[in-house]
């Protein structure tokens, strides 16, 4: 039923944030085979995180054929596609300007300029290797986290729950035949009534109150056409069959909510303003 | 979300603020959290603590976290073959949450697990109000918050760990430099 409140839940800090998950009861001891999926994904591709892949791409000589985890490269495959999809529009590699709007720390990095490299100078060479062909600097961000998600999922599922949620802040994903109620966060941290989802993913993005200023102009997390800051004072939800979808296509209906919408059918998406909901009482 | 409007007994200037849609989330309790942590225990020894104001400040100054509280609540635990590690229960204030969450050291003080306890929040632009979240200590009189029990699944990135990490820091200076003492 709707809001199974029969659901076990647990929660741990990942990702910058606190995910959740909720499986049947008996159940129990998948939990642990999810938080593991979501550990592994958060060692080799959190953008904090000393030795994870990011940081063997930031510090390996340009040209050089890095090995890196089949999840970051599967991650970065997935990053590729919509690059190219997006007409460059969905970028990993802005990272240079969040860093330089001190949303992300410098780690060690002296010279942003020089980091002019863009998501086409990542060469995906097989299943296990990248090679960067400039100096870029990457940051998976919500697409991580979203795999998180998705990763978790199969383990839950791999582990016998039949159904069940795996709650990252911004991604959401719920899975098995069960409809469940999800709360919609807007813009400006209420929430809306909730919808009720099956199989689905939900990623729900906004950065109105994540804004900062940086030589005189406003930045914000999301970085959109000709790499300008994306400023929109409502929050977006996509669902899509998976996390990663859902979380990246966010990002794109953020900063050109009309190109998206073409881009949603080819995805199983939809896109949802949480603004334009009743609001929850 | 604005439905009707409350007033905080002893806010000054009688200060409105507006209810808002809340949720509170138990994960865990004490006794629970630890079959959790450490499932191979056989013996959890309480070895809670208060901090002198120079500990304090010593921990401040080594994980550049706040001491906002001098009692720590921690346990050592021991399974057949020795020492298992070590547990602390602790306590996060953000913005809008407040969070209890317990911390699973191994023998050598690395972080093997960190479990979130219990977590409750509130939504809107009045939780910027220091004392609206000032309500979730129960230190203080007033309009207790209504906690919406079928609020679960919530979309959207609101939930900070941030105050965690710093807990969390401050939870491995304070084992460093009283607890391994000692």
């Amino acid at each position: 039923m709707a809001g199974d409140d029969d659901l076990i839940r647990r929660a741990q800090p990942w990702f910058g944030t606190i995910v959740e998950i909720a499986v049947p009861k008996g159940c129990e001891a998948a939990i642990n085979a999810g938080f593991a999926a979501i550990r592994h994904v958060h060692a080799r591709m959190s953008y904090h995180e000393d030795d994870s892949d990011l940081d063997k791409l930031r510090t390996a000589p340009v040209g050089l054929s890095v090995a890196i985890d089949p999840e970051t490269v599967c991650v970065l495959r997935f990053a590729a596609l919509l690059h190219g999809e997006t007409n460059n529009l969905f970028d990993v590699t802005v990272a240079r300007h969040l860093v330089a709007a001190r949303f992300l720390p410098l780690r060690g990095l002296h010279n942003l300029g020089a980091l002019t490299g863009s998501a086409r100078d990542i060469e995906i060479i097989d299943d296990t290797h990248v090679r960067c062909h400039a100096p870029l600097l990457i940051d998976l961000g919500g697409i991580a986290k979203g795999h998180g998600v998705d990763l978790a999922v199969a383990a839950l599922m791999k582990a016998g729950c039949r159904h069940g949620i795996v709650n990252a802040g911004g991604d959401l994903r719920a899975f098995g035949g069960e409809p469940q109620l999800i709360w919609l966060n807007r813009a400006d941290g209420g929430l809306a009534e909730p919808i009720s989802v099956t199989n689905l993913a939900v990623a729900t993005s906004s950065n109105c109150h994540t804004r900062t200023r940086h030589k005189g102009r406003v930045m914000t997390l999301h970085i959109g056409h000709e790499q300008r800051p994306v400023i929109v004072d409502h929050a977006v939800t996509v669902t899509a069959p998976s996390c990663i979808i859902a979380d990246a296509l966010t990002k794109v209906a953020l900063a050109d909510p009309e190109f998206a919408n073409t881009l949603f059918a080819r995805y199983g998406a939809q896109m949802i303003i949480p603004e334009l909901l009743k609001a929850a009482a | 979300m604005i439905n009707r409007r409350a007033f905080l007994g002893g806010v000054p200037f009688g200060l409105a603020v507006v209810s808002q849609p809340a949720r509170a989330t138990t994960y865990f309790t004490g006794a629970t959290v630890r079959q959790v942590l450490f499932p191979l225990a056989t013996q959890f020894i309480d070895r809670s603590l208060t901090l002198t104001s120079a500990q304090a400040k010593a921990i401040s100054n080594a994980s550049s976290a706040r001491v906002s509280k001098s009692k720590v609540a921690v346990w050592e635990v021991r399974g057949a073959g020795g020492k298992l590690g070590t547990m602390f229960i602790d306590q996060v204030y953000g913005k809008h949450e407040f969070i209890t969450y317990a911390v699973a050291l191994g023998p050598d003080g690395d972080v093997r697990q960190i479990e979130i306890m219990d977590y409750r929040e509130t939504y809107g632009d009045q939780i910027r109000i220091p004392k609206w979240r000032a309500q979730f200590t129960g230190k203080r009189h007033g309009q207790p918050l209504k906690f919406t029990k079928d609020i679960k699944n919530i979309s959207g990135a609101t939930l900070s760990c941030l105050h965690i990490t710093d807990g969390v820091r401050r939870l491995l200076a304070t084992y460093a430099l009283v607890i391994a003492q000692g």
